[in-house]
């Protein structure tokens, strides 16, 4: 006996394009389009199931970075764009998701570095790119704009729009064509706020991709599961301003008392198992993107996920 | 003196001659968006004559299609202007204006036009244009005598020339509709979205010097039809251009189009946020006091026509505060004057309430209760640092402006300290609080077709749905019907949102068709059904923060009513906190509902459960604070000596004294129908 999988939803989420190829526009090898469920994850069918994707996170200052995965990754950690290349090559990540953690220096200036460091990591890699902005409202304006201009074309993802401050972010996707992440702090009322507020200064939805704030496993997970899970049942019962694609960066399990204060020589394994819990949490919960910093995070998520998706023939729940 | 009306019509006539009269193929350079007014209105790309004369015929004529297509011919056959004019800005710098426009670095965008009598005052007009955050586009003699006058045009500067003449102008229309096709989603052709746009969105205007041409009246009497306003110094009549003085020409133009300057900072010499709220001053830290009952003081803030208020203006009438003796008590009247477009007298009382927190925000201010019963204190130390009374008023003007934006376009605040003006101003205000009090007593739930929702509280009780009207307030007390459609305006997708109350299911108990409708859909599928008014049958639900709980006592047939204040145990063998606990968290609970204290002064209350006679039991300190009112009510409903059948802790603590109280003071509740 099967059971069936829809539950009589009504709505399907939004399917979102990152990353635009030679065909369209862009320089990428490779172009995702995320979103399009129509029921919980990994309860699709087969062949409508997809797996979430894995983004790899670099930055372009490690003083911000873990100490962990500056051990591990050693002095690519210093050059964004050998860390996109290998990123791609050799540790199998779906996209790039570059952090400008220079701008969060004090009174940093220098808004013209902005632009060639992602160009830089875009030539670099031919996986469509996730770009962290500004963390300073005051240069907000001035970041985004560059980040928009030297990603024309490319269909990029940026980051992150918050209540108090998006118009910099909506302006630079609708003046260049990139979507946009859309983040609350894990309360389902604020994600469909800022979400119709986007739409009110006319970013459409499948623009935006919803960001619900991702606690770490044993460190509050459990409020940004209940909130994501919140936001796809009323998604798929028909509220359209929450029906949009969600990401996760489980990037506070790097921070937490366990993997700050391993054992010796227990440092990796610490990190990629709370990375990696973590993110499995937030697949389940709904999650289309899924980010992470350690490398052995990836193979580790990719297999887990193939696991969970259905094998061909294998209709609805058995 | 210029008729534009006539002007118009021979402009329009000389320009269709020109049009059929013209020859040759004509495009601009480095856009996707062809002739972008002809494009954006009929969505054909116009690239030779053939296409102008069916777009110029499509539109009826247009003056700003007929502009377009003679000045694109004109580029195509002279080439561009030399320096420092633009001519037809591309694409790719616009798409830098746009999205400092959406982005909010430029609030709005601005045409000047024609041939200034005073380069002076015209240097004053834009240097007011860039101090308030307009981007601003010459055409005609202006430059010229702008430059003159030495003032520095350039992107950089927000000033813009676009060409030598007043025909030039046409760009400014050029660049709304591609922003319009860029960022507003508004699709060639489709000239209902992009007139929509226009006019809502694109925050433009025009500032019209002399010595325009027919033609060129024309070209800008018909940016109108974008809701672009046409302003004047004075030298045209007729039509539906705006006269302004110089002086006042931007501020009137940005009112006309709602373009509103953020407030960011308050010039004042002590800190300001609500971190200082909840700080109070002693009578040993005061220097000064008001009102408190030791001197008359009363604060009023009304509605005004934006003619008479001056945006941020200051006034103190009487003595300041370093003619104060220290320790001392004075009068004060407070006087809040707002202009806004869309301000209603209804708003009034809710923005009086404001100056309570605003007052409170300053780190050497302190304010308690309202309307002729404020009591305020300004302390040693703000004094010290060089704070005045003045001080107040420009904290009060910022503070509205900044919290209000959407609604407020102009603060005023005069602040009298003299005694006899004091008294003489509050005579009026009495009459305005006299007034205010009829209008909302006379607001009946009936006579009202939309109610507000609160989901504020949605954040930890996730089904929670308060659905507020004129006489049932949110169960919290903080809310009312005004304070729901209010906060409604100012943020339309925030918590409050407008409720139809749709057919009435029953009138009796309170339910509503459209009311269950947003229920079901704002509790996410769990709510199916509502009464307002009763607490047996399907009640509201409760998130936590009711001022009182009302629950039913079966073994007395009666409901009675709790408040958060009273730490004590009821007859129904519960405390508040333990009740609180049981109904809480966005549950319906039949039997059980939050409520605001004054609700239970309202002609709703209980009505479900046939009136307030059901009312056994409230503890004696609400008895207390509720008794003039509500005794008062009770007998225009001739129900006198019923407050003295209420029981309280006092006279039954028990459900067994309840019992033997109500049966010995005959409480109608025990003859009525059976609650359960």
């Amino acid at each position: 006996m099967t059971l069936k999988a829809t539950f009589d939803w009504t709505q399907e989420i939004e399917t979102i394009t990152l990353g635009a190829t030679k065909a369209n526009g862009g320089t990428r090898k490779v172009a995702y389009t995320i979103g399009g469920g129509t029921t919980l994850p990994f309860l699709e069918p087969a062949g409508a199931a997809k797996a979430p994707l894995v983004a790899f996170e670099i930055c372009d200052n490690p003083v911000f970075w873990p100490q962990v995965i500056r051990d591990y990754c050693g002095d690519l950690t210093n050059n964004p764009a050998d860390w996109a290349k290998v990123a791609e090559a050799q540790y199998g990540a779906d996209l790039v998701r570059l952090y400008l953690t220079s701008t969060r220096l004090r009174d940093f200036s220098d808004i013209g570095s902005v632009k060639t460091t992602v160009e830089t990591v875009l030539s670099a890699t031919g996986l469509p790119l996730i770009i962290e902005g500004s963390n300073e409202p005051k240069i907000d304006s001035e970041v985004f704009l560059k980040c928009g201009e030297a990603g024309q074309g490319e269909r990029m993802l940026l980051g992150t729009a918050e209540a108090g401050r998006y118009r910099s972010l909506a302006a630079a996707a609708l003046a260049y064509n990139h979507s946009i992440i859309a983040q609350s702090p894990i309360d389902v009322n604020l994600a469909k706020q800022l979400n119709i507020l986007l739409r009110e200064i006319g970013v459409q939805r499948d623009h935006i991709v919803i960001d619900p704030y991702t606690g770490s496993l044993g460190y509050g997970f459990e409020y940004s599961y209940s909130a994501m899970e919140r936001i796809r049942f009323s998604a798929m019962k028909g509220d359209t301003d929450l029906a949009m694609p969600m990401i996760c960066s489980p990037a506070d399990s790097l921070t937490v008392k366990e993997v700050r204060e391993h054992e010796p020589g227990l440092g990796d394994e610490m990190a990629v198992s709370w990375e990696f819990y973590t993110g499995l949490a937030a697949a389940a919960a709904g999650a289309e993107i899924i980010c992470v910093r350690h490398p052995k995070t990836i193979p580790l998520l990719k297999q887990a996920f193939a696991n969970l998706l259905p094998a061909a023939g294998n209709a609805g729940v058995p | 003196m210029t008729d534009v009306e006539q002007e118009k019509k021979l402009g329009n006539e000389q320009m269709k001659t020109r049009i059929t009269g013209m020859g040759a193929n004509f495009s601009y350079d480095e856009t996707a968006y062809h002739l972008p007014v002809s494009f954006a209105l009929t969505g054909i790309g116009v690239h030779d004559q053939k296409a102008a004369l069916e777009v110029y015929e499509k539109t009826g004529g247009n003056a700003l299609v007929a502009s377009e297509i003679i000045l694109a011919h004109e580029t195509s056959v002279k080439g561009k202007e030399p320096d420092p004019y633009t001519g037809f800005v591309p694409d790719t710098i616009l798409r830098k204006l746009g999205y400092s426009l959406v982005d909010g670095s430029i609030l709005g965008l601005a045409l000047i036009i024609g041939k200034p009598q005073n380069a002076d005052s015209a240097a004053a007009i834009c240097r007011e244009l860039q101090e308030k955050y307009m981007l601003t586009f010459l055409a005609g003699d202006v430059v010229q005598s702008l430059s003159g006058a030495g003032v520095k045009l350039g992107l950089d500067y927000r000033l813009i020339p676009l060409g030598s003449t007043p025909f030039y102008g046409i760009h400014f229309v050029d660049i709304i509709a591609r922003v319009a096709m860029m960022f507003g989603g508004v699709t060639p052709g489709d000239m209902h979205r992009l007139l929509h746009y226009a006019a809502e969105r694109a925050k433009a205007i025009v500032i019209a010097f002399p010595g325009l041409t027919p033609e060129e009246v024309a070209l800008a009497d018909g940016m109108r039809v974008l809701g672009i306003p046409i302003l004047t110094t004075g030298d045209y009549s007729g039509g539906d251009w705006i006269t302004a003085a110089p002086t006042d020409i931007v501020r009137r133009g940005m009112e006309e189009k709602g373009i509103r300057v953020n407030v960011t900072a308050i010039p004042i010499p002590m800190g300001c946020s609500p971190a200082f709220e909840g700080k109070s001053i002693r009578k040993e830290e005061m220097y000064v006091e008001f009102g408190g009952g030791r001197s008359p003081a009363f604060e009023l803030l009304r509605v005004q026509d934006a003619s008479q208020v001056i945006d941020g203006e200051v006034t103190v009438i009487g003595p300041e505060v370093d003619s104060m003796k220290e320790g001392s008590a004075n009068p004060l009247a407070i006087l809040i004057n707002v202009a806004g477009k869309t301000m209603k007298k209804d708003y009034e009382p809710v923005f009086e309430r404001r100056i309570h927190n605003f007052v409170n925000y300053g780190e050497g201010s302190w304010h308690v209760a309202q309307r002729d019963l404020i009591w305020v204190r300004l302390s040693k130390e703000a004094v010290a640092k060089g704070v005045k009374i003045e001080h107040i008023g420009k904290l009060l003007a910022s503070k509205f402006r900044m919290d209000f934006p959407e609604l407020l376009d102009a603060v005023s605040v005069t602040l009298i300290t003299d005694k006899e003006k004091v008294l003489a101003a509050k005579v009026e205000a009495e009459r305005v609080y006299a007034e205010r009090d009829a209008r909302i007593k006379g607001m009946k739930d009936d006579e009202i077709s939309t109610y507000y929702s609160c989901t504020l509280c949605q954040t930890f009780a996730p089904n929670h749905v308060c659905v507020i009207t004129p006489e049932r307030m949110g169960l919290c007390g903080a809310l009312s019907w005004l304070d729901g459609k209010i906060a409604y305006e100012i943020s339309p997708s925030g918590a409050n949102q407008p409720v139809e109350r749709g057919a009435v299911l029953n009138p009796i108990t309170g339910e509503y068709e459209g009311v269950n409708r947003f229920v079901k859909k704002a509790s996410h599928g769990e709510i199916d059904r509502i009464s307002l008014y009763s607490v047996m049958e399907c009640p509201m639900t409760c998130c936590g923060c009711f001022e009182a709980i009302a629950l039913m006592l079966p073994e007395v047939n009666g409901i009675m009513v709790v408040n958060r204040e009273y730490k004590g145990m009821t007859p129904s063998g519960m405390s508040f906190s333990t009740l609180a606990g049981t109904i809480g968290g966005g549950a319906q609970t039949p039997g059980f509902a939050g409520i605001a204290k004054n609700y239970i002064l309202s002609d709703r209350f209980l009505q479900g459960d046939d009136g307030i006679g059901r009312l056994v039991w409230m503890p004696s300190q609400l008895k207390e604070e509720l008794k003039e009112r509500l005794e008062k009510i009770l007998a225009d409903r001739g129900m006198d000596g019923f407050f003295s059948k209420i029981a309280d802790e006092n006279t039954a603590a028990t459900i067994e004294d309840l019992m033997v109280f109500l049966e010995r003071v005959g409480h109608p509740a025990l003859a009525m129908k059976p609650l359960v």
